[in-house]
């Protein structure tokens, strides 16, 4: 295969920059900052989840090994220069005014509470005709602008779009050469509104293929957009990348958020959103802490890209944990949940190293790779079945399912694993568990990812 | 002194008809600005098309009362301007019609590139309008191609689902406003009409073209009745000419 080139287009941006490199960065880079000449953790940061975890790994993969020439990644970035590069890869980054930022938001979060039936009190069915959605519109006009006047300079063999902010960049760019859209969030139809079928309809049939984390979420957008080319890939993270810390390294690590040697740790790994169901796991916590009185939940995340202050600035995730700490407080909960906000990777591992099990409680989820990430640890995990990864897990066999509609369905889960003496269930599930993370490795993304673009470049 | 009398005498001649060729030229200017301002509000093409026709015709007026002016006979001069235009419309009657009808049926006929319609007999997808023919793909992959009079002289069914709710609004835009920003303002600006759209089809703004001077863009908005579709058109070009009065402060 002859090398291609491609251009990505995610809105969370790969690096974010941090208070002392963004201004000094912006104004002498003309050329582009090279990160390798800035400190990780002092002038710029990977911004955590999908975009660092999924696609800069592949993208690395396939730049080592030649399949991908020339790499350029467009992204939302207000506070960045506007280029940047890294490794062989050029990062370009949209900067946005505050208040089109304020009206894009507010579109994309009515879009993101919609399809997690977050507020069913407030459908936003007129969504597409609200001024704000002007402004949505602006950003992704902009961002399609850009990438076209990159086509112009470098040529790109293939475009590549991800998540649903971006939808309808694929309708703006003018061009003949393929077009992948990856929708990461669920896609389930009862939850798209009639009046939005339509535009979801025409931004969807503009890609060449349309890849979603799920079987029934490409049934659900084949029925929307049947003209096209729908395909199911597992999202996927690199086993390489996961360590088994020392006992020493665990304990002083865990130490430093109050986890006592006694503790039995029930780890959630999830930025502060409503819909990763933080809440579910406090409530189930209450029904059963008194039987369990060494069992402490550890919720590890912040903010996402939006809500950081180095990314957009929504304040979402802020108001999330205070109603989370609220929760904690009324239930008389304290000292038996433990925030750690965002943690480094190495203590990220020793957390996981320390815990029981994990939970996935989220009230609906794209698909849950923390599951996956549990069973490369080692541990259990307890999986919400509003979840793509819900179509991996045979339940008892290699995780434990519940319904987060069902009251008490996740505290019965949770009482299992506690009650599971001789650890004989948490092996099983482990087990099995690791076997299933080989659908969602790296290796067998690059296969699918690889095969995919073959075919719609025809190479 | 008779040295170099003759020849400033005939320099004197002709200083009415150059005369009356710069205010020719600028009179062309002047009407060109006037019936562009006035058209502005109509659909693009047919105000090119005025502008263009405004500048033809004054100069048609102020070159024959220039050549009137250094003693070439206006009549003889109207008679072979109209004995060869009638000989170019004779020997390009056909493509003249063709292209005539291109131009017209872009701002008139119900359909575009993508439609299914049936005409002269013939049904399929319109897969391409250019100069002179319209060509349709039809069910057994057969290409037809129809002159684009027919068009205009023939009925052309639209059989595309939803296509009586479609109208599509030609912008033509400078390179130097920016698209982000005037496709921003216009959605904004034409929320205010949604009660007379169909909520299911939020207008969209679309690229045809683009040179290094202009981008030719498509409005396309769905109608939620049959009956608004004059009157969304007008509405949408007074919308459209606003937006770009608006936006013109924002260069690239």
């Amino acid at each position: 295969m002859t090398p291609s080139s491609i251009c990505i287009n995610t809105q969370t941006p790969l690096v974010q920059f941090l208070d002392s490199a963004a201004d000094g960065a912006a104004a002498g880079a003309r050329d582009g900052v090279d990160l390798a000449t800035l400190r990780e953790g002092v002038d710029y940061r990977f911004s955590p989840g999908g975009v660092t975890r999924m696609v800069y790994p592949l993208v690395r993969r396939l730049l080592d090994q030649g399949v991908l020439s020339e790499v350029h990644w467009v992204a939302l970035n207000p506070r960045a220069p506007p280029l940047a590069r890294i490794g062989g890869i050029t990062l370009h980054n949209v900067r946005l005014d505050a208040d089109r930022l304020a009206g894009y938001g507010e579109v994309k979060e009515a879009l993101w509470s919609r399809i997690h039936d977050l507020e069913p009190d407030r459908p936003h069915d007129d969504l597409f005709w609200s001024e704000a959605f002007s402004e949505y519109a602006f950003y992704n006009r902009r961002t399609a602008e850009l990438i076209r006047q990159l086509d112009v300079a470098h040529d790109f063999d293939a475009f590549y779009v991800h998540d649903f902010q971006q939808l309808p960049v694929g309708r703006m760019l003018e061009t003949l050469k393929p077009k992948v859209f990856r929708w990461h969030i669920p896609f389930d139809l009862e939850l798209i509104p009639p009046q939005w079928r339509s535009v979801l309809a025409g931004y969807l049939d503009s890609y060449d293929a349309v890849v979603v984390s799920a079987a029934r979420y490409a049934e659900s957008l084949a029925m929307i957009a049947p003209t096209r080319k729908v395909i199911r890939l597992y999202p996927y993270v690199d086993p390489a990348e996961y360590s088994q810390p020392g006992p020493e390294a665990v304990e002083a690590a865990v130490a430093r958020f109050g986890v006592t040697p006694e503790d039995e740790v029930a780890l959630l790994v999830g930025r502060m959103d409503p819909v990763k169901g933080q809440d579910l796991a406090i409530s189930a916590l209450s029904t059963i802490a008194s039987e369990y009185p060494h069992l402490r939940l550890v919720l590890v995340g912040n903010g996402s890209f939006s809500g950081s202050g180095s990314g957009l600035g929504l304040s979402k995730s802020a108001v999330w944990r205070t109603h989370l700490e609220e929760m904690v407080r009324s239930l008389g909960l304290e000292g038996r949940v433990v925030f750690t906000g965002h943690v480094s990777q190495a203590d990220l591992d020793c957390l996981y190293e320390r815990a029981r099990f994990t939970l996935l409680p989220s009230v609906r989820e794209g698909f849950g790779l923390v599951a996956v990430e549990s069973w490369l640890h080692g541990k259990p995990t307890i999986v919400t079945d509003r979840a793509g990864i819900a179509e991996l897990v045979r339940d008892r066999e290699n995780a434990l399912l519940f319904d987060p509609s069902e009251p008490g369905s996740l505290a019965k889960q949770m009482r299992r694993l506690m009650d599971d003496g001789d650890g004989e269930l948490a092996a099983r599930l482990v087990r099995h568990g690791r076997s299933t993370s080989r659908k969602c490795s790296l290796e067998a993304a690059e296969r699918a990812e690889r095969a995919m673009l073959e075919e719609l470049m025809e190479v | 002194m008779a040295f170099g009398g003759p020849i400033v005498a005939d320099a004197i001649a002709l200083v009415p008809a150059g005369v009356i060729a710069l205010v020719t030229v600028l009179l062309a200017w002047v009407s060109s600005l006037i019936i562009g301002r006035l058209l502005s509000r109509t659909n693009p093409r047919m105000a090119g098309a005025g502008r263009r026709l405004t500048v033809v015709v004054v100069v048609l007026i102020g070159g024959t009362l220039a050549l009137q002016a250094i003693g070439v006979n206006p009549a003889v001069l109207l008679v072979v301007i109209g004995l060869l235009g009638a000989t170019i419309l004779i020997a390009l009657r056909e493509p003249l019609g063709n292209y005539g009808a291109k131009y017209f049926s872009d701002i008139y006929t119900p359909f575009k590139v993508g439609d299914t319609i049936r005409v002269q007999g013939y049904a399929g997808k319109v897969i391409e309008i250019n100069a002179m023919t319209t060509v349709l793909l039809t069910d057994d992959d057969l290409l037809v191609s129809v002159p684009n009079s027919s068009m205009l002289r023939d009925v052309v069914v639209n059989t595309s689902p939803q296509a009586w709710k479609e109208v599509i609004v030609p912008v033509t835009l400078a390179a130097s406003i920016d698209l982000p920003a005037f496709e921003s303002e216009l959605l904004k600006s034409l929320t205010k009409l949604r009660t007379r759209l169909d909520r299911r089809f939020p207008p969209v703004l679309t690229t045809k073209s683009r040179s290094a001077q202009s981008a030719d863009l498509a409005l396309t908005l769905m109608l939620r009745r049959p009956e608004d579709r004059d009157a969304m058109t007008a509405e949408a070009n007074k919308r459209i000419a606003e937006v770009l009065d608006h936006v013109r402060g924002v260069r690239r």
